[in-house]
């Protein structure tokens, strides 16, 4: 089949060649003076943005004397194709910016730089991050790809008043106690629950199960990244205790069965819920505006797994998955030392603070984080829940894995609504889940 | 009619000795211009054509030879060739069978309820009455809307707060979860019958308007019931419309995917896993690129079937040679 071969790459190369020269060569290459940047679009704030680019380009054409093109992508399924194409064609924007759980998956293409110390020093250190921020760049110290850009750990969001009118004095730190606190703040009669849950929300509910995962000790993948664990006993009890929650302990209203996390919000911001975990930072804006204003604070997750007072010795806190935005320069680029000049200025304490200012990112940038906490006290347990967060396992065979585990709580959904789940049902789907991921492992391990 | 005329065509056929091959002249001809046709002008089109469908195809189905994936995907040209093992795997470990029963239930429900409804919409807009034209125009809505935002708005609608399930409770129905489990599957069907039976509304409408009035009254002199009309006069009239609407209905129905993927998400439900929204998520979420190539190429097979059935049945390529 070598002439199959053959004639396919010469049909593919003259396809892309063709298709690029009618795209009239749109996304530049770095080398004449100017770095292209892919990031993501911020429809919720068209007017910041839009100030923000010109404010980060004109400092960029200061600092270098080179142009900055900002191109956007709308969402997760446009920034991988862009990803993908350029890859395959060897041409595109010079830096990406790429999601933390979708870091993995990026390094496996192989279409990223390593840095070297050397480049560390660039882009100011890796001391200018927040410690825990880098631990999704890279399998190791020596191969990090991703430089941390933006973070967003997920916390509880509590109403203050309605703890205080139930005497809880302070959040729940483990999930018996967020429980017993959702059940005293329950009042079903009139419409006001415990918490909100999202379990049609397509990002969340893995990252339930994933905690109390690992708090109990356990983990999706093995250390050695070369087996599955998703049919373990960890993982099903965290996933028949995800689903307690509704069915057992009916802590939240029934029809989160079909809610998304903004559905969740609005629940928590109308007041007819107490608590609302997988809460972010970006959060604020909206809440701000809602009957909750000034009567609710952040604090971490629950780090003990439901059925325990205090993590085993092997457990991890994973208040969080590392989440955020990690930023990467492309294999292909033509002027390395312009994209880490660019990074430079966008991990910089005034850019960090900006880039909050503008979308509600919060810094990995130590001391803009630092200040930040310093001047918005509602914001200040975030650099204590990044502490207690936990990397997702490095891996390019994560996306199975994730989207095995959500894929467990979809194909749960109709039972979850009618108020139950099947013990065996829930392994059987997880022994599926489990299959596909060992595949996945396995490729990755070639 | 076309039955007895065909037969004729048939006979003539078979008296008259095969014709001569034309002249070299004549072969030449087709390539310029013949008939004083300037075929030449096709040129165009038929470069797009191949670097539009044709190529891709081509690499598609290279691609789902290969073992091309998020690893290999920089060394396209090197990733390993595995002859049928994606097609063996799709069969296998990618639910593509599920899929494909799902994407036919799907669409030949749509089109099932699809096609009367247009043809109703489009008999009683045949004849006059006040305001028609704002009716007409009315009608088209949901087809023009652009599929992502019928979906969204549609998923406002059937979320568990949303307006579907506010109508109900004023008929006293419990309020449902229309977007999960096997009612996504029901929702999906409705949703995309909303949207697309204009389409059928619209062809059958342009075959009404050919139908001449002598013929209606003809079948009124006759003393025919409106049902035999149906059958008799308007039925025959409209079959070329109606079949071309079923063919090109069916296969947008079975091809589908920003109706699913706007409105239910992914992972899908699997009462809902449409062959489309597999061969993505196969494809751009878990990144194996050389089974999701091939499980569009089966899809594409697939496509081709019904495609060649209906055009022989209805005899619309033979139309169009004549």
């Amino acid at each position: 089949m070598q002439w199959l071969r053959k004639a396919s790459a010469i049909i593919a190369a003259t396809s892309a060649a063709t298709l690029l020269a009618a795209c009239g060569g749109g996304s530049s290459s770095a080398g004449g003076g100017t770095l292209t940047v892919f990031l993501g679009a911020q429809p919720n704030f068209p007017t910041q943005f839009a100030a923000w680019s010109k404010d980060l380009t004109d400092k960029f054409k200061a600092k270098t004397g080179a142009d900055l093109v900002i191109e956007t992508y709308a969402n997760a399924g446009d920034e991988t194709t862009k990803i993908q194409s350029s890859i395959v064609s060897g041409t595109g924007p010079d830096i990406y910016n790429l999601g933390t759980t979708f870091t993995p998956v990026a390094y496996g293409t192989g279409g990223f730089q390593q840095l070297s110390d050397d480049d560390w020093k660039k882009i100011g250190g890796r001391e200018r991050f927040i410690p825990e921020s880098l631990g999704i760049s890279g399998p190791d110290q020596t191969k990090q790809i991703g430089i941390p850009a933006a973070m967003r750990p997920f916390s509880l969001a509590y109403n203050t008043d309605m703890f205080k009118a139930a005497g809880i004095a302070a959040p729940p730190k483990t999930w018996d106690e967020f429980t017993a606190d959702a059940k005293k703040l329950s009042n079903p009669g009139a419409g006001v629950y415990g918490t909100t849950m999202d379990y049609s929300d397509p990002y969340d509910p893995w990252k339930f199960i994933w905690a109390m995962t690992e708090q109990q000790g356990g983990s999706f993948v093995s250390a050695d990244l070369k087996t599955a664990q998703l049919n373990s006993p960890e993982v099903q009890n965290a996933t028949t205790a995800y689903f307690d929650m509704l069915v057992k302990d009916k802590l939240a209203d029934p029809a989160s069965v079909g809610w998304k996390g903004g559905d969740a919000i609005v629940a928590f911001g109308a007041g007819k819920a107490a608590m609302l975990p997988m809460a972010t930072a970006q959060s604020v804006p909206t809440l701000d505006k809602s009957a909750v204003k000034g009567k609710y604070a952040f604090a971490p997750l629950p780090t003990v797994a439901p059925g325990q007072s205090q993590r085993p010795a092997n457990g991890k806190p994973a208040a969080s998955i590392v989440s955020g935005d990690n930023i990467a320069i492309a294999s292909y680029t033509k002027d390395k030392d312009l994209a880490l000049a660019f990074i430079d200025l966008f991990t910089s304490t005034d850019e960090q603070l900006a880039n909050y200012k503008a979308f509600g990112n919060l810094p990995v940038n130590q001391d803009a984080m630092k200040q930040l906490s310093a001047q918005n006290t509602l914001l200040a347990p975030f650099l204590q829940i990044e502490s207690q967060s936990t990397p997702t396992a490095f891996t390019g065979g994560w996306a199975d894995v994730q989207n095995g585990v959500q894929n467990v709580v979809v194909q749960s959904q109709p039972g979850l609504a009618e108020g139950t789940y099947d013990v065996t049902t829930v392994k059987g789907l997880l022994d599926k889940a489990n299959a596909a991921a060992q595949s996945a492992l396995t490729r990755a391990q070639k | 009619m076309t039955g007895g005329l065909t037969a004729d065509v048939a006979g003539a056929r078979a008296d008259t000795p095969p014709p001569a091959p034309p002249s070299t002249e004549a072969r030449r001809s087709r390539g310029g211009v013949a008939g004083g046709r300037p075929l030449w002008l096709m040129w165009p089109n038929i470069v797009l054509l191949v670097v539009v469908i044709l190529i891709p195809f081509l690499i598609a189905i290279y691609i789902s030879f290969i073992d091309l994936d998020q690893y290999t995907l920089r060394r396209f040209f090197k990733a390993p060739f595995i002859g049928l093992a994606n097609y063996v795997e799709a069969f296998g470990a990618a639910n593509l069978l599920h899929s494909i029963w799902v994407s036919l239930a799907f669409s030949a429900l749509t089109t099932a309820v699809g096609i009367p409804l247009g043809v109703l919409g489009a008999m009683a807009l045949n004849t006059r009455f006040r305001g028609r034209s704002l009716v007409r125009s009315a009608f088209l809505i949901p087809y023009v809307l652009p599929s992502f935002v019928t979906a969204t708005l549609w998923r406002f609608i059937l979320q568990p707060s949303g307006a579907a399930n506010e109508i109900l409770g004023v008929v006293g129905i419990d309020k449902a979860q229309w977007l999960i489990g096997d009612r996504s599957f029901w929702s999906l069907v409705i949703v995309d019958v909303w949207a697309s039976w204009p389409f059928i509304y619209m062809m059958v409408l342009a075959g009404l308007q050919n139908i001449s009035s002598e013929m209606y009254e003809a079948a009124d002199m006759d003393g025919v019931g409106w049902w035999q009309k149906f059958r008799y006069v308007v039925l025959p009239q409209i079959r070329g419309q109606l079949l071309l609407g079923l063919l090109l209905s069916t296969l947008a129905h079975f091809n589908n995917f920003t109706l699913p993927y706007v409105l239910l998400g992914t992972p899908a439900p699997d009462a809902a896993l449409t062959l489309p929204v597999n061969v993505y998520q196969t494809s751009f979420q878990v990144f194996r690129f050389g089974l999701g190539g091939a499980m569009a190429v089966i899809s594409l097979i697939l496509m081709i079937i019904p495609a060649v059935f209906y055009l022989r049945a209805s005899k619309l390529t033979a139309q169009a040679e004549e």
